[in-house]
């Protein structure tokens, strides 16, 4: 049994690979129009550097090794983002807006979820240098038009704010193992568990986070939460951000969930996730994560996103797949050789056969080259 | 699928669960006791109950094969709860996880600090956890039904078990000697189905919600 795969690994077969790359392509084009710079980082680099910044479920996702040649350990990125923003800090250097995309694969010890590869192909796009919701709007509306463009259209995107957690840890004085806690049971909307966990804290701070889990939802829910919410500066704040999100994006299905913290201790204004029909988690993510490039050695202002492309490539709609053309064998026969020329050249498929091939099984062949009275002419393939 | 997937397992949680779906206005229309089929429809359209072990309501919820479903908190805290929400204590399917071991025991002394004991459970994720908490060391030997045999075969020296009556332990000559965990079933929900199906999904939660507190 040498040829199976570890688990959770897989090959793409030429099908899918087709569609990835066609996907990657599209993408990337959109990226590049909107003034985004690709860059590739390396595949693994040192542990310290791939988690500077990240939390420690980064950590445990990371394949490691030792390096021969210095005797650190090293990491296989399990993220890229952390490596774009170690780039932007150091050596773009740049002091104004930089705009930087990537598409790669990373890889993971355990998958995400049960259903997901542990070799994803992570394609992101991120905004430095730009406090204002302007970029958060800028990257959001990126995100939208991506997954729309290859036929996924998100039909809800989630927007949190991990300020308003945070703002009511520290009013309450929360020690870091009650905070989380309190953020576990948060994330799984575990009300009994919160109810307990809660129990002997502060009576504005118990009723604030025993709220947090109901508050989700339509445009409604901004208005409830500024009146069951306690007025701290870090919470007005949040709402008002998150309320002239809304007005920015009004084309875009929005929608809020006020205890939606993935990745809180990375980010530190709003979260989006965007949903897609008959997918059972998140399709895209993104948020804001100003602190990082700190670690770095310069903070900067940082929003982005990213996604899978193999799981929205097997969700895309398949599409056509353009027919081949099967040519003769050329030998030397010129006038041959410059029509295959002329038609690759064109962008079409031609598959030449090789002396003694009778017909091929790579690409669908639905046209065939022939000669008809002295001239190379295009002729269906007749498949009855 | 548009409409609402809803796992429940058979027996006493698809029981209990029954007149809090009714109250949000659901009922199957067939006993999954007496009918065979896996999959049962509901007087609503758009609302069907799929037919699950106790211990995979999780994972169908995970996947988004179903919508919501009703899980025991035991078997939550051994699956983990990754993707899914459990917003509401359903307060049904009530138990206590308890340890027990052979009457004349001394189960005090066998868990002073520092001790070694051999655990039989089918709970492995919660016997570490309570054992760790204690400081004890156990060996577990995982098994996947009839645990009171375990000591009485002299397989283990204590087990990790759900107990409600007690009865069986009493028949077996066992005694509970230290409560866990309180145990009930939970409502849970796939994290993208609550964002995607919002409309449908949230009359269906608060009904079942208001159902409980009453």
């Amino acid at each position: 049994m040498n040829w199976l795969l570890p688990e959770y690994i897989a090959d793409a077969l030429p099908q899918e690979a087709a569609c990835i790359e066609r996907l990657r392509r599209k993408i990337l084009d959109i990226f590049r129009g909107h003034g985004y710079e690709l860059v590739m980082p390396p595949l693994l680099e040192y542990l310290d550097s791939l988690l500077t910044g990240s939390g420690s479920d980064l950590k445990l996702r990371t394949f490691k090794l030792v390096d021969q040649l210095s005797g650190r350990t090293l990491g296989v990125r399990a993220d890229m983002t952390p490596q774009v923003a170690r780039i932007d800090a150091h050596l773009l250097n740049r002091q104004g807006v930089a705009r930087l995309c990537y598409c790669d694969s990373v890889l993971h010890t355990l998958p995400a979820s049960q259903a997901a590869s542990r070799e994803p192909v992570q394609i992101g796009a991120e905004l430095y240098g730009y406090s204002g919701l302007e970029a958060d709007v800028e990257v959001i509306r990126l995100m939208a038009s991506s997954l729309a463009a290859v036929g996924t259209p998100a039909t809800r995107i989630d927007i949190g704010h991990v300020g308003v957690f945070r703002a009511l840890v520290r009013a309450a004085g929360l020690d870091a193992e009650t905070e989380e806690q309190i953020l576990l049971l948060l994330q799984v909307k575990d009300v009994p568990g919160l109810a307990e966990a809660c129990s002997s804290l502060p009576e504005f701070c118990r009723s604030a986070l025993m709220r947090l889990p109901e508050l989700y939802g339509g445009d409604d829910v901004l208005e409830l939460a500024a009146q069951v919410l306690p007025a701290l500066p870090e919470i007005v704040s949040a709402l008002e951000t998150m309320r002239r999100l809304r007005n920015a994006l009004p084309e875009l299905p929005l929608s809020f969930d006020f205890a939606d913290l993935r990745g809180y201790h990375y980010h530190n204004g709003i979260v989006f996730a965007a949903y897609y029909p008959g997918f059972p988690s998140p399709i895209a993510l993104g948020g804001r994560y100003d602190g990082v490039g700190k670690a770095f050695g310069r903070a900067r202002p940082a929003t982005g996103f990213s996604f899978d492309l193999r799981e929205v490539a097997r969700l895309a709609p398949k599409g056509e797949a353009a027919g081949a053309v099967l040519a003769p064998f050329s030998g030397g026969d010129v006038s041959l050789q410059s029509e295959i020329n002329a038609l690759r050249a064109a962008g079409e498929i031609v598959v030449e056969l090789l002396p003694g091939e009778s017909a091929n099984e790579g690409p669908l062949c639905d046209r065939c080259l022939v000669r008809h009275s002295g001239d190379w002419i295009i002729q269906a393939i007749n498949r009855n | 699928m548009d409409g609402i997937t809803i796992a429940l397992s058979k027996g006493r949680i698809f029981e209990e669960t029954l007149p809090l779906l009714a109250a949000a206005g659901i009922e199957p229309l067939e006993n999954p006791e007496t009918s065979r089929k896996l999959i049962i429809p509901t007087n609503r359209d758009d609302v069907r109950v799929v037919i699950v072990r106790a211990t995979d309501a999780p994972t169908y919820v995970q996947y988004g094969a179903a919508d919501i479903g009703v899980a025991g908190k035991d078997v939550l805290i051994e699956h983990g709860s990754e993707g899914l929400y459990q917003p509401l204590d359903l307060k049904i399917a009530k138990c206590r996880m308890m340890v027990a071991t052979p009457a004349g025991f001394d189960y005090t002394n066998a868990v002073r600090q520092g001790a070694r004991l051999k655990v039989a459970t089918k709970y492995i994720k919660i016997a570490r956890e309570h054992f760790a908490s204690k400081g004890v060391h156990v060996d577990l030997i995982k098994l996947y039904g009839s645990m009171e045999l375990a000591p009485l075969a002299g397989l283990a020296d204590a087990i990790v078990d759900l107990v409600s009556t007690g009865g069986t332990l009493k028949a077996n000559n066992l005694v509970a000697v230290e409560h866990i965990i309180d145990i009930s079933s939970r409502l849970i929900v796939n994290q993208a189905a609550l964002k995607l199906k919002r409309e449908t999904l949230v009359p269906i939660m608060d009904a079942i919600s208001k159902a409980v507190g009453s």
